[in-house]
């Protein structure tokens, strides 16, 4: 077999294929591949984000030009304000929620999209349709939701011709339906990402697998739960921790639908972040909350990072 | 007694049910969308809604693609987009490749350092980014653009291309080692091609995520010829009023390329190119 | 598989290639305010508002002032509305502040407070500038920062056909004729109310427009010596009457996350009798619902009431940043701006009242409305006291967040209000 030079100018960690290596050559080509990301990953984000915690630590930041060192203040401050504690439970609330429908929803509908019983152009046009969500930026997104959710809105409109209900909800003005219509609407716009995903993913199962069962004569729930499942299990974790991690982060969908009211029903840690960064300009606060939200990530991160196992 | 077809019959409408009432929830506000922008702003919020105005007008198209500023917003999203994309992958596939099939000191921890990096809530850091972006002078600039937005893509992309990766057998690569081969003729002449589908469906999102970006891409340009879309959209989101019609076609004119770009890459989904090919 | 897997590297070489020369050849565009040759400058304006004038009217303007100065160039740069103060903050932080900005009197403070932007009284002397023709100056601690351009009321729109159809016949004047009437029109059914109340928390200007309008229209102060006055009886009647307006049932649904742009919408669709709306709005009205018969009147006062009323504005303000490098150039685009005639010509294609004292807006070419609202304009005297305090969009909200516990009737008037003194004592010192 004759070995194909790469045509792409990439780095190529090692030296040129055939020639002997020495031992510590070969023990640093995994970092040689690491190496662009960790460049780009240290000089651009691990630099502010240092900066960031140093501000948790200071006071007057940003906004004056002395600041002062402030030790854990800041960070007590955070941790005692009730609007804080507020927001932990709606994110927790948002995320979870969130996440385990963009799973069920997600996995639907790959595997509705998957069917052997259907042709490829009814395919086609359903999982155009499905992956539609997608498509737009999230200020939008919040703005048609706005729109729909209005009190003498669309979706009011067909419940009440439908006779689901018989006047007007006020989906985002009313205190006890605000964090659901946000998280509705944030499962619509998130779940074809788990639906791509997963899509990919079947498509790797191989129908080997699938025919060895059906010879043991398991029936189609069997299937799912002894084969699709176990081969989609690293993907679907991997996604799964993404996903909360990314919901926690969302900030332009609840800012521009509720604004984290009212009466704080739908404040999250990003909407609470951005309040103390510029409507009360205290950048060390907001540079607290941040810390607090990363640490409580990185546990996610560093089970994540556990699963992963050796193959 | 259900026969074979019988049960294949229902099954097939059940499925069909399913997809039906799954495409009304995905393509009802999307519809909305396409009917507001054919509306005069006046009538938006119209009661009763009406799914079609008696001002129907594709006015609102006309003003977005006669406007050679909005333009240029478009043709700004997919450079940085098509860029992004392009290098997130390739980044992505070698660090991917490096926790996948490398076992190394620190793996873990760079590895959980990439995780965690995009946990921090980005509101906070615009700030000291932004004073980071002006001091390597990459203010305004398309690279400024392009490497931000590969710092939110990456860790996705690793993530995921590590995740696939990790569905193939080992025994691939092996048979090229065996041959005499080097880890980087593993990658690009074994796994690559068989992740295509994986790495399509990264390829794709990287894009979305890239296309729909606003807070950097505000915060990192000045001037509307380096601005994007997501940009454009909010610039007609007055202090008084929104132009509804406006925004709501700007987000489909947005959305027809990358509809048409998914039509063209999603026969690999479907490519029937499947892992294990070991046994071939 | 080998064949394939040339092609892809192909594929990626040259999508590789050619995203590299695109982004170099592509790279980026130069923008700096310095000194081209022979002495040209550039100024950069960031301002919201080319955006809401007729389409190419701010930058035929703009055009004049460069034609009278010719080595003075200036690049007008737009940002989203609502993004407008944060983007001002972050460029703040990092000495990047365009050379020229508008500013909403609401953020002067802090800005001042950051050394964002430049003391303007030290630019006016410098400039021999003759202060007297400005119709207000917003000052912090003796020095002005912010020079308003161009005024807008906030006057009460009235649906003239709603107030018809409910048996009204004159424009209320007083609250309890307010209050009746909006009954009356809540009363024709058809999910038709007589009054919104827009309390969005993420940005709560219903608070200064819509809530404390009310205390102003009727000559009260949210303020004593400068310090909050929040549980003082003017300011605890004007939060009953919006109680009492929320209890009888006559607020349009949605108000607890309502903003200004819905507000204005709901009026134009005829769904909403009366609101509390900027002058601006008419031309917008005007365009999306030409049938709509409506008209604007002063704010109701406490019955019996007879001093000059207050009505609420918000501003079109500029200022100079304080890192720029072209402060002199930088006023002169101020001074243009506040000239008598460019101040009257974009007061009256905005709808709104010039800055400079002496600049009459032109209302032959206008709409009737514009010179009845003058004419409230004069009757009454601005009033905003949220112009100048510190972190005041934090003050709204916390007044917000205590209103909406009143409304939903979690909280009686009297605790929210102290709630409220407590917040804003911590702010104001």
């Amino acid at each position: 077999m004759t070995l194909i030079a790469p045509e792409t100018t990439a780095p190529a960690p090692e030296a040129i294929p055939g020639r002997p290596r020495s031992a510590l050559a070969r023990r640093l080509v995994p970092y040689g591949y690491l190496s662009p990301t960790v460049l780009l990953v240290v000089v651009l984000m691990v630099v502010p984000i240092v900066m960031v915690i140093s501000y948790s630590f200071r006071d007057n930041v940003i906004v004056q030009e002395n600041s002062v060192f402030a030790g854990l203040a800041n960070y007590t401050k955070v941790l005692t304000d009730a609007d804080f504690l507020a927001a932990m439970k709606n994110t927790a609330i948002f995320i979870s929620v969130s996440t385990a429908a963009h799973l069920v929803l997600g996995l639907g509908f790959a595997m509705m999209l998957n069917t052997s019983l259907l042709g490829g152009v009814a395919k086609a046009v359903f999982r155009i349709v499905y992956i539609l969500p997608w498509l737009f930026t999230i200020a939008v997104i919040a703005v048609i939701w706005r729109l729909l959710l209005d009190p003498s809105g669309v979706i009011n409109y067909v419940l009440h011709t439908l006779g689901v209900i018989q006047q007007g909800v006020d989906w985002l003005g009313s205190p006890s339906t605000a964090l659901w219509a946000v998280t509705f609407a944030n499962i619509w716009s998130g779940y074809p990402f788990f639906m791509i995903s997963l899509l990919a993913g079947l498509q790797g199962i191989s129908g080997d697998l699938y025919e060895a069962a059906a010879v043991d004569g398991a029936s189609w729930l069997q299937r799912f739960l002894h084969v699709t499942l176990p081969q989609l299990r690293p993907v679907i974790i991997s996604m799964a921790v993404l996903d909360l991690i990314w919901t926690s982060q969302q900030f332009a969908l609840i800012w521009m639908m509720t604004g984290g009211g009212p009466l704080n029903t739908t404040e999250m840690l990003s909407t609470y972040t951005y309040k103390q960064a510029f409507s009360e300009y205290e950048f060390a606060t907001a540079s607290a909350a941040a810390v607090i939200v990363l640490l409580i990530t990185m546990v996610l991160a560093f089970f994540y990072v556990r699963s992963q196992r050796e193959r | 007694m259900a026969t074979v077809k019988t049960k294949r019959r229902l099954a097939k409408s059940g499925v069909i049910t399913g997809l039906v009432i799954g495409a009304l929830f995905a393509g009802l506000p999307v519809l909305w969308m396409l009917s507001t922008s054919l509306k005069a702003n006046g009538d938006v919020f119209a009661s009763p809604p009406r799914l079609i105005t008696e001002n129907f007008s594709f006015g609102a198209y006309r003003e977005i693609l006669g406007n050679g500023a909005q333009l240029r917003f478009f043709l700004n999203s997919y450079i940085v987009a098509i860029a992004v994309t392009v290098l997130t992958l390739l980044v992505g596939l070698l660090a991917g490749y490096a926790f996948s099939r490398f076992t190394f000191p620190l793996q873990k921890t760079i590895n959980a350092v990439i995780v965690s990096v995009q946990a921090v809530p980005p509101i906070t850091l615009v700030i000291p980014y932004f004073g980071l972006v002006v001091a390597l002078g990459l203010y305004n600039t398309y690279p400024g653009l392009i490497l931000t937005h590969m710092v939110f893509t990456l860790p996705y992309a690793i993530i995921m291309i590590t995740a696939y990766l990790n569905t193939l057998p080992r025994e691939l690569d092996e048979s090229v080692k065996v041959d005499g081969g080097s880890s980087w003729t593993a990658l690009w002449r074994i796994l690559v091609p068989i992740s295509v589908p994986g790495l399509i469906a990264v390829g794709v999102y990287t894009f979305m995520i890239s296309w729909n970006e606003y807070l950097f891409a505000l915060t990192l340009t000045r001037t509307d010829d380096m601005r994007t879309v997501p940009i454009g959209i909010q610039l007609l989101m007055g202090q008084h009023s929104y132009e509804w019609n406006q925004m709501m076609a700007m987000s489909i004119l947005g959305s027809i390329p990358v509809l048409v770009l998914f039509l063209l890459f999603q026969r690999r989904f479907i490519g029937g190119l499947t892992a294990g090919a070991v046994k071939a | 598989m080998a064949v394939r897997a040339t092609r892809l590297q192909r594929v990626i070489g040259a999508a590789m290639a050619a995203t590299l020369v695109a982004v170099v050849a592509a790279c980026g565009s130069d923008d700096s305010s310095d000194a081209g040759s022979g002495g040209a400058v550039t100024l950069e304006f960031a301002q919201w508002w080319g955006a809401e004038l007729p389409a190419g009217d701010f930058d035929k303007i703009i055009a004049d002032f460069t034609a009278q100065n010719p080595t003075i160039k200036v690049k007008l740069l737009s940002a989203p509305y609502a993004s407008t103060k944060q983007q001002l903050v972050t460029g703040a932080a990092s000495k990047t502040l365009p050379d020229v900005v508008g500013l909403d009197g609401a953020w002067v403070s802090d800005f001042a407070k950051q050394g964002a932007i430049a003391d303007l009284s030290q630019l006016m002397t410098d400039a021999k500038y003759d202060q007297s023709q400005l119709a207000s100056q917003v000052q912090i601690k003796g020095k002005t920062y912010m020079i308003p351009v161009v005024n807008f009321i906030y006057p009460l729109f009235v649906n003239k056909d709603l107030l018809a159809k409910a048996g009204v016949a004159d424009v209320p004047k007083t609250r309890t004729e307010f209050l009746e009437a909006a009954k009356k029109i809540s009363a024709t059914g058809g999910n038709v109310k007589g009054w919104a109340l827009p309390l969005d928390t993420a940005v709560p200007n219903g608070i200064q427009n819509d809530v404390m309008s009310w205390l102003w229209a009727s000559g009260g102060s949210m303020l004593a010596d400068g310090k909050p006055a929040l549980t003082s009886a003017p300011v605890k009647s004007a939060v009953e009457y919006v109680k009492s307006l929320n209890d009888a049932g006559v607020i349009a649904p949605g108000s607890l996350t309502m903003k200004e742009q819905d507000k204005v919408e709901k009026f134009t669709n005829g769904q909403v009798g009366m609101v509390i709306d900027s002058l601006a709005h008419i031309n917008l009205i005007k365009k999306n619902s030409p049938k709509l018969n409506f008209t604007v009147a002063a704010l109701p006062a406490e019955d019996g009431f007879t001093g000059k009323r207050g009505l609420p504005y918000a501003s079109w303000g500029i200022g100079v940043s304080n890192s720029t490098k072209h402060k002199a150039e930088a006023f002169k685009l101020v001074q243009y701006l506040m000239s008598q005639e460019t101040n009257a010509k974009l007061s009256t294609i905005a709808n709104g009242f010039p800055g400079n004292k002496n600049a009459k807006p032109d209302f032959s070419t206008s709409d009737p409305l514009f010179k009845t609202a003058f004419d409230i304009y004069q009757a009454g005297v601005p009033a905003n006291e949220f112009v100048g305090l510190p972190k005041s969009e934090d003050l709204m909200r916390s007044f917000d967040e205590q209103l909406q516990l009143v409304l939903t009737g979690k909280s009686s008037v009297d605790d929210a209000l102290g709630k409220a003194q407590e917040s804003w004592s911590s702010v104001i010192e």
